[in-house]
């Protein structure tokens, strides 16, 4: 923004710091200075580990090796404290984390959050009166109209991160750490967040500020630390980059090392699946869409913009809004999809985004994992226990699963090995239409590559694949034509020079839509 | 205006509703009808089967008698749930006089005392109460008598020696008291008990717990089983084990199965001896008495157990009873 | 396999430590009578457990077993004795109420699945609901007192419990016969693996096409069924039922399961280790009968401890591996 401030007193640092999980490394050599009234930007693509960073500092995860100094306050000097650094510790000290996953109880209110853990009190009892009028000073900081008595849960959620932030307000922040606030912000909303920022950075507040949109970045931060696979490329003066030079210190090689080259092309005259007017539950608009024969069709979308519902509805894991709403046509014949095992009978599987929560039984083993989404492959009246181990085996061949013991268990697995693991059960029922949430979240670069390539090879061969992610750059290396949802509503399909990040967050902003829904002027481009 | 009319009215009938209420509790008590409660556990084993099916006979009886009489019965699960009722049978039924058989003595001892307290005559079957002079009437089976008896008759009947198994009860005053009466008798004879065991009062473990014995001792002459429903399972046991000729079973309480063995002249169960269920009719028909006919019932009324033998057995032989 | 699997033996080597208490406690231990006896005893609770071994493996309970065995008794009873007039053979009436068991036991089963499955309601307070309610039908049914199986029918049918083969009860061939087929039916069929899979992660179940609600009704099904079965040789052995009969079934199939290294949460289960479980509890009565070293005060503290031990150790080679 205006000046650099790289004078000002230092609040926090690392010095070669190292964080590993078991036997994965996921940051080495880190140095970071943190600066009162400063905006520090962390820059990486997703997996590079800003999160983790962030994690640490605030105390909820670790140090595996290296130092973790808070900076004297007083005559105190500097004091090493990473291997007493606990999340209890970190507050009190004022270091304070807002959760990209949102850290409310929902059955409370939101005076009741904002003072969760440290109610004020009179006497015995708590001072409700005073707690709510704080919280009303709280949220008028944030231009924020809410009733301090509200429900958390009936709270939208750009509002639930509001309220989160005016959280903060409520204890003495040092060091406020937001990691991607405004990823379900409007634009308007974000800017009045941009103001608190500028504010609390006047009152020598150090901020450090994660966020996958570059303009922001540009906009506020005073100095910018980029991430690239668990190591630090570099400390930067914001005035220094251009939005250009963030991406390619960010990548660190071309889109085309990582995204193989498409080896085949879409056949548009035919469809594998063509959903028509389908109204999800919880939303108002009917969606439509089709996805051709070997083509790989991405679906963009804010987190929460209901691309995950859209495609659960579809393969019949969620009801639709009523029943009746739209039809489904597998190779242009109608089907009722009513449950996950009907998809499954027309060839069409689900790749669920939540590995741990729904894709694997972490306390089985590789066998029963592998066959359970197509166990009557390999099964008679009995199952037939030979095949299934021949079955696996090739897979874990075929997946480059690494595994030392054939009796580990799926939980034992490392990230990367859980995804080809899942990738192989959903597989195994021979789908031709595949359906992947988020197939590549929190799983490292090197795997990464390798599903692109699984991916790939799957549509080279003709199957036809729907690729949610939120991870834009692999929208933009894998997808033929990108489907973009914005608030439950499709807003719009783009192909060829339209696939390019700006005009894919337009759509999933609601800025653009080709949809007949109304566009509020306000939100226009400024 | 006419539904507000109509709720004044219903208003106005409420108050005289009340107020007649008063009258009658006001009025003396001999000139209205005369309520006798009565409190017992819920038929959840054979004997308290035995108690209700006897309770509801002797309330048919005695209404079908004395018009001005109504008796209303009252059935509970546990010593809480009898409290209750006891608050009920005051509150609701505005008794004058109350039988009960406590499910334990001592928890009940305060609730009984308050009924006491209302001015209601008391009658306690079976159990006492912790505190004397509570009850203006109690009656009890005698179960150190009971013992006793199957004693003696087991000591004649194998001629003052012989190998006999104790199946007892669930541990409780009552099967103590049964068990020492029983031990007291055959002391100092030649009879010589080979192990005792608890079989729960229930034919499954009656049935468990002798095949163990058969199995264990070659040579048993007798069997106190003290319960007929733990009888049962012996017989069976002891079927299955062909020493039907080797040895008889006493059992208790006087269940119509067992009677009639008896009555049949059945040699594996010669006798039985009474601990009748019917005790409850016995302390319901002394209250009644007091009121209708105002005669002196107080005291305490301990009945006897009986050794019912193939010659006396029809006079205990219940064919309509569940028990 | 060259290694052994602690957590699979285990319960086998408590089972055998306890049998070696049995042969130095009493001479009558060993006797052919009292190990037919403890074999034909087991039965029940064994063929009940089996059930259960369904319902927990795939993160159900059922606590309404003891209860319907004590239902299905009195339906048996009375049924038979009403068709004494009618019928005039005896093996006819008794194949009858055979059919009829098994049928009240299904829906019983398919009752329990349903309000869990579709009602949502937790499956600890269905089956408690049911429990009580079943036991009250059977004291209703016997007037508080005790149902009694009609002589001649009673003298027909007590060969079911009575009669051997092979030197060993019926009852005892009817246990084996359910385990194996319950055994190949958890490991090796689709129904089976669906069982774990529900019982391990109701959500990775729904999400790889697995009907959830489909397959905990029939665990619950097959519970009801196994409680007919071990009612069908639980009748002919005194031919009566009354409120007191099955009383504590469900605690100690349940205990016998996890005794056998099923887990309570769901997700893991084991066919023989419920045989072997109910083959222990069965134990530990018989011997506590055979001596009289230990005060008859304390046999449920012996038992409970034995119990607690058990599972323990099997616990205990759980870490190990």
């Amino acid at each position: 923004m205006t000046a650099t401030a790289t004078s000002n007193p230092i609040v926090l640092s690392l010095r070669n710091l190292r964080k590993a999980f078991g036997a994965v490394t996921v940051l080495q050599d880190i140095d970071l200075e943190i600066r009162a009234g400063e905006v520090l930007a962390l820059l990486g693509e997703n997996g590079a580990g800003k999160s983790t960073l962030v994690k640490i500092l605030a105390g909820f995860e670790s140090v595996t090796a290296g130092e973790l100094l808070l900076h004297a306050v007083a005559a105190e000097g500097n004091v090493r404290v990473d291997a007493h650094w606990q999340q209890a510790r970190a507050e009190a000290e004022g270091v304070i984390l807002i959760h990209q996953e949102l850290n409310l109880v929902e059955q409370l209110t939101v005076a009741e959050n904002i003072f969760l853990g440290h109610e004020l009190t009179r006497g015995p009892f708590l001072d409700k009166f005073t707690m709510r009028r704080l919280t009303r000073e709280y949220l008028a900081a944030l231009e924020c109209d809410i009733d301090p008595d509200t429900p958390m849960h009936t709270l939208a959620v750009s509002a639930k991160q509001m309220v989160e932030i005016a959280k903060t307000q409520s204890k003495q922040a040092r060091v406020l750490i937001l990691d991607e606030p405004t990823a379900v912000l409007t634009q308007k909303e974000s800017q009045v967040l941009f103001a608190l920022i500028e504010r609390l950075r006047q009152q020598g507040v150090a901020i450090v500020y994660i966020s996958h949109k570059l303009d922001e970045i540009a906009q506020i931060a005073d100095r910018i630390t980029i991430l690239r696979d668990g190591t630090l490329v570099g400390h930067y003066a914001a005035q220094d980059l251009s939005q250009d030079d963030m991406a390619r210190l960010m990548v660190g090689r071309e889109l085309s090392d990582l995204f193989p080259p498409r080896s085949s092309t879409p056949d548009y005259q035919q469809c594998a699946l063509r959903v028509t007017r389908l109204l999800v539950a919880g939303t108002n608009t009917p969606v439509s869409f089709e996805l051709q024969r070997g083509e790989i069709l991405g679906f963009a979308g804010l987190v929460g913009s209901g691309r995950t519902a859209l495609l659960e509805t579809v393969v019949g894991l969620r009801a639709a809004a009523r029943a009746n709403t739209g039809t489904l046509e597998v190779a242009d014949k109608p089907v009722v999809l009513r449950d996950l095992a009907t998809a499954r009978r027309h060839n069409i599987a689900y790749l669920t985004k939540d590995r741990k929560g729904s894709g694997l039984l972490l306390d089985k083993g590789l066998v029963m994992n592998f066959s359970l989404f197509a166990l009557s492959n390999y099964a008679g009246l009995l199952i037939h226990k030979k095949q299934e181990e021949v079955a696996l085996a090739a897979v874990v061949d075929a997946f480059d699963i690494r595994i030392k013991d054939a009796n580990v268990l799926a939980g034992n697995l490392s990230g990367g090995n859980q995804q080809k693991l899942l990738l192989a059960k959903m597989l195994a029922a021979k789908p031709s239409v595949l359906i992947f949430d988020e197939p590549t979240r929190g799983i490292d670069i090197g795997t990464k590559g390798q599903i692109y390539q699984f991916i790939n090879q799957l549509a080279a061969s003709g199957h036809s694949i729907i690729l949610i992610s939120s991870d834009i750059t692999e929208i933009i290396g894998l997808s033929d034509r990108v489907a973009v949802m914005y608030h439950g509503d499709l807003t719009g399909i783009l192909k060829d020079d339209e696939i390019e990040e700006h005009e894919i967050m337009r759509y999933a902003t609601g800025l653009k839509s080709r949809q007949q829904i109304p566009v509020p002027i306000q939100r226009a481009i400024g | 205006m006419r539904s507000l009319i109509k709720i004044l009215s219903l208003a106005c009938a409420g108050f005289l509703g009340m107020g007649a209420g008063l009258v009658a509790v006001m009025v003396p008590s001999t000139l209205v009808a005369q309520t006798i409660g009565v409190s017992i556990p819920a038929a959840t084993h054979g004997w308290a089967g035995g108690l209700n099916y006897h309770a509801e006979q002797t309330k048919a009886r005695l209404e079908a008698a004395h018009p001005g009489l109504s008796i209303v019965i009252v059935t509970a699960g546990s010593a809480s749930e009898q409290a209750n009722d006891l608050e009920d049978l005051v509150a609701v039924h505005n008794i004058d006089a109350l039988v009960i058989l406590p499910f334990e003595s001592a928890p009940l001892t305060g609730p009984v005392s308050n009924v006491k307290r209302g001015g209601v005559f008391i009658t306690v079957v079976d159990r006492g109460l912790s505190e004397p002079g509570i009850q203006d009437v109690y009656v009890a089976g005698n179960n150190t008598e009971m013992g006793r008896v199957s004693g003696e008759y087991i000591k004649e009947a194998l001629g003052g020696s012989g190998d006999i198994v104790v199946l007892r009860g669930i541990p409780t005053v009552v099967d103590e008291q049964r068990f020492d009466g029983f031990m007291a008798s055959i002391a100092g004879s030649g009879i010589n008990v080979l192990d005792n065991q608890y079989a729960n009062w229930n034919r499954d473990d009656g049935f468990t717990v002798m095949q163990d014995f058969l199995a264990r001792f070659p040579k048993i002459d007798a069997v106190w089983a003290q319960d007929d429903d733990i009888a049962i399972g012996v017989i069976q046991a002891v079927r299955q084990a062909g020493r039907e000729d080797d040895l008889f079973i006493v059992g208790g309480a006087g269940m119509k199965e067992i009677v009639k063995r008896v009555m049949d002249g059945d040699r594996l169960t010669p006798v039985d001896v009474l601990y009748p269920p019917a005790m409850i009719s016995t302390a319901m028909e002394l209250t009644a008495l007091k009121f209708i006919a105002n005669m002196p019932v107080e005291g305490e009324y301990i009945l006897g157990s009986p050794l019912i033998t193939r010659d006396n057995a029809e006079q205990y032989y219940f064919p309509e009873s569940p028990f | 396999m060259p290694t052994i699997d602690l957590k699979t033996a285990g319960p086998f080597v408590a089972l055998l430590l306890i049998f070696g208490i049995g042969i130095l406690v009493s001479d009558a231990f060993l006797s052919a009578g009292n190990l037919t006896n403890i074999l034909a005893r087991s039965s029940f609770i064994g063929i009940v457990a089996i059930g259960a071994t369904f319902v927990i493996t795939a993160g159900g309970i059922d606590l309404s077993v003891g209860s319907l065995a004590a239902f299905i008794s009195g339906c048996m009873i009375l049924l038979m004795n009403s068709l004494v007039d009618t019928i005039d053979s005896p093996i006819a009436i008794v194949l009858l109420a055979m059919l009829a068991s098994v049928g009240i036991g299904a829906v019983a089963g398919l009752v329990n699945g349903l309000l869990t499955t579709r009602a949502k309601i937790e499956a600890f307070i269905v089956t408690l609901g049911t429990m009580g309610i079943y036991r009250s039908l059977v004291t209703y049914m016997a007037d508080g007192g005790t149902l009694s199986l009609n002589f001649g029918i009673g003298d027909v049918y007590s060969a079911v419990y009575y009669n051997t083969l092979f030197g060993l009860p019926y009852p005892v061939w009817v246990f084996l016969a359910v385990a194996v087929i319950a055994y190949v039916l958890l490991n090796m069929t689709v129904f089976g693996r669906h069982c774990f899979a529900v019982g391990s992660n109701e959500n990775v179940a729904r999400y790889s096409a697995i009907n959830v609600d489909r397959v905990k009704t029939a665990t619950y099904i097959l519970q009801g069924v196994c409680v007919a079965i071990a009612t069908i040789i639980y009748v002919p052995r005194l031919g009566s039922a009354s409120g007191q009969t099955g009383i504590l079934w469900e605690l100690e199939a349940i205990a016998a399961v996890i005794i056998g290294g099923t887990v309570l949460k769901g997700g893991y289960g084991r066919i023989w280790g419920a045989v072997v479980g109910a083959l222990m509890l069965t134990l530990i009565g018989n011997i506590l009968n055979l001596t009289d070293s230990v005060s008859n005060y304390l046999n449920g503290a012996v038992q409970g401890i034995i119990v607690i031990v058990a599972v323990y150790l099997q616990r205990g080679s759980w870490r190990k591996h």
